[in-house]
């Protein structure tokens, strides 16, 4: 049995599909869902920890159904929201001091010190959280997170807003959590910490997931290498046989192909026949980055900039 | 229901460490009290601060009550909700918290209110019934409270819900016998005044002062009080993001 079974996943906001029938396995591992905003990955987690019915589908949290055993799988998770709710008026042991009660842990004093200790926050426990970094308040909801020793840990978009070191400590204690068992399923944006950190990534857009796999063998499907031109002025694609540009943003166009050394020269001689004025060429190997926005890209057809669209966009943002 | 109390403790603990907030909402009732209490000339009654101090207290449970809505209104908006909506404790346990402690909160702000009252010149009363006052007020607490809490999980943001707040709390106020007699009261307006909640908790308390035991009112208020409850149970164990 694995830790977290989905099965058809789906959900629907009124016409517009959020989450489109979702088929995942996690069991023991870090799992990143990756994606655009609004790709459908906080939706998916709310279904998960049942604060959210699915429109259609099932899926199991250790064993237990999401909609019939609400309570016992509520037992076994815990959720870390991306909004990083701590209570500032409070003590940094009394915010980890109410999720060891309200689960009803044995020694919930004793389970606080040991965690706050393992999150390096024992010296500061009895602070004001006011006063606590980012970095801290994230480390301090592992901490709440962690009191009833859950089997399964949701964390939705853990490292948002923090600096590098915070960063780089998050995801060493995620990684410790994965080695005593925990399967550890987080939602991010940040490709270099999916590539880096994480056993398998789920890439998902408008809701549908698109690749799933370790990130070294995404990498490895592209098995082509890539080259970026970063373009001055107008950007027309040369079309060169055997190199496809899979992605332009912010005057930089990113091609693949099967021998980058020998499209090098091409690929400059076909920009100076199309009058493209270009500043750099550069070669490099496939990141995460390249995969998903191959991945992505394809699904998402350009389109024109759609006001309605916009508007309704920015309303919801409120 | 053990989380009911450390739920309890922490809405408590926020509320105290918040310092203005535990003055600024004694502001509006104790100026009632002074400058209508002790200012207004009235001829139906020569102690105007005793018939006026049960509406002041009942005021002082409303605005308590209704603004004990932004607990939960804030904790929804600021992520809080979503973590204990993901917790294995009944989903309940935090609407009980908030009405316990808003009720509660209503009680202290209530006793400071009476203490004013008395230091002014208000008569004062055997502990039975101030006891008997102090029920009335707690069951209209309960009443509002879990009114209000289950009205801001409703309601989107934080703008709404004061609007609401504001739009009921204050014709609440003046269509209740909290200011005059009924039977000095206009025709409409008596009508209006026999049939809203805050008249019951008013007459009952006014009923106490006059050494009568107003079980009618007493028992309306508790039926209205489970009602309202029980149904926001429901609301809160069904409750999705």
């Amino acid at each position: 049995m694995n830790a977290i079974e989905t099965h058809d996943l789906t959900r629907y906001y009124g016409a517009r599909c959020a989450v489109n029938h979702l088929t995942l396995s996690v069991d023991r591992e870090v799992f990143a869902l990756l994606g655009p905003n609004g790709s459908g990955k906080t939706t998916t987690v709310l279904m998960l920890t049942t604060m959210l019915h699915p429109t259609e589908g099932t899926a199991t949290v250790c064993g237990h159904d999401i909609l019939r055993d609400g309570e016992e799988v509520r037992r076994s998770l815990s959720y870390v929201p991306q909004d990083m709710a701590v209570d500032i008026k409070l003590t940094g042991r009394e915010n980890a001091l109410l999720f060891a009660r309200l689960y009803g842990t044995d020694t919930p004093k004793d389970r606080v010190d040991e965690l706050l200790a393992v999150m390096q926050l024992f010296d500061r426990a009895d602070d004001l959280v006011k006063t606590y970094s980012g970095g801290m308040r994230r480390r301090l909801e592992l901490v709440q997170a962690l009191v009833h020793k859950p089997e399964v840990l949701f964390l939705d978009e853990p490292t948002l807003g923090l600096d590098v070191a915070a960063r780089a400590t998050i995801w060493e204690h995620i990684t410790a959590l994965k080695k005593d068992g925990m399967t550890i399923f987080v939602t991010t944006h940040y490709m270099d910490e999916a590539d880096r950190f994480c056993d398998r990534v789920g890439i998902i857009s408008n809701g549908s997931l698109l690749a799933l796999d370790a990130p070294s063998s995404l990498k490895a499907r592209l098995s082509n290498d890539v080259i970026t031109a970063h373009i001055d002025g107008t950007f027309r694609d040369p079309g060169v046989d055997g190199i496809t540009l899979f992605s332009f943003a912010n005057n930089e166009a990113s091609f693949l192909a099967e021998n980058g050394r020998e499209a090098l020269p091409l690929l400059a001689d076909a920009f100076t026949r199309a009058g493209v004025r270009v500043r750099s060429l550069a070669l490099r190997e496939p990141t995460l980055d390249d995969v998903f926005l191959h991945t992505v890209g394809k699904s998402e057809e350009p389109a024109g900039f759609d006001q309605t669209k916009f508007r309704t966009m920015l309303r919801r943002r409120k | 229901m053990r989380g009911v109390i450390w739920y309890i403790e922490r809405d408590f603990l926020r509320w105290v460490r918040g310092r203005v907030a535990v003055f600024s909402a004694l502001v509006m009732p104790a100026a009632w009290l002074i400058f209508v209490g002790l200012a207004l000339p009235i001829r139906f009654t020569d102690n105007y601060l005793d018939f006026i101090t049960p509406g002041i207290l009942v005021m002082t449970m409303l605005s308590a009550g209704l603004s004990g809505g932004t607990l939960l209104m804030f904790d929804k908006i600021l992520g809080f909700l979503n973590k204990f909506l993901a917790l294995p404790a009944p989903r309940e346990d935090i609407l009980f918290g908030k009405i316990l402690f808003v009720s509660l909160r209503g009680l202290i702000q209530s006793t400071i209110i009476l203490v004013i009252a008395v230091l002014i010149g208000a008569s004062v009363y055997s502990p039975l019934q101030y006891g008997l006052t102090y029920l009335i007020l707690f069951l209209f607490g309960v009443l509002l409270s879990a009114f209000a809490t289950t009205l801001a999980l409703y309601l989107e943001d934080h703008d709404s819900f004061a609007a609401v707040n504001t739009m009921i709390s204050m014709p609440l106020f003046f269509t209740s016998s909290a200011l005059m007699p009924y039977n000095v009261m206009p025709e409409w307006l008596r009508t209006l005044a026999s049939l809203n909640p805050l008249s019951y908790a008013i007459d009952a308390i006014r009923a106490v002062d006059a050494g009568a035991l107003p079980l009618v009112q007493i028992v309306s208020l508790a039926i209205l009080g489970i009602v309202v409850t029980a149904i926001s149970v429901q609301v809160f164990r069904r409750v999705t993001v």
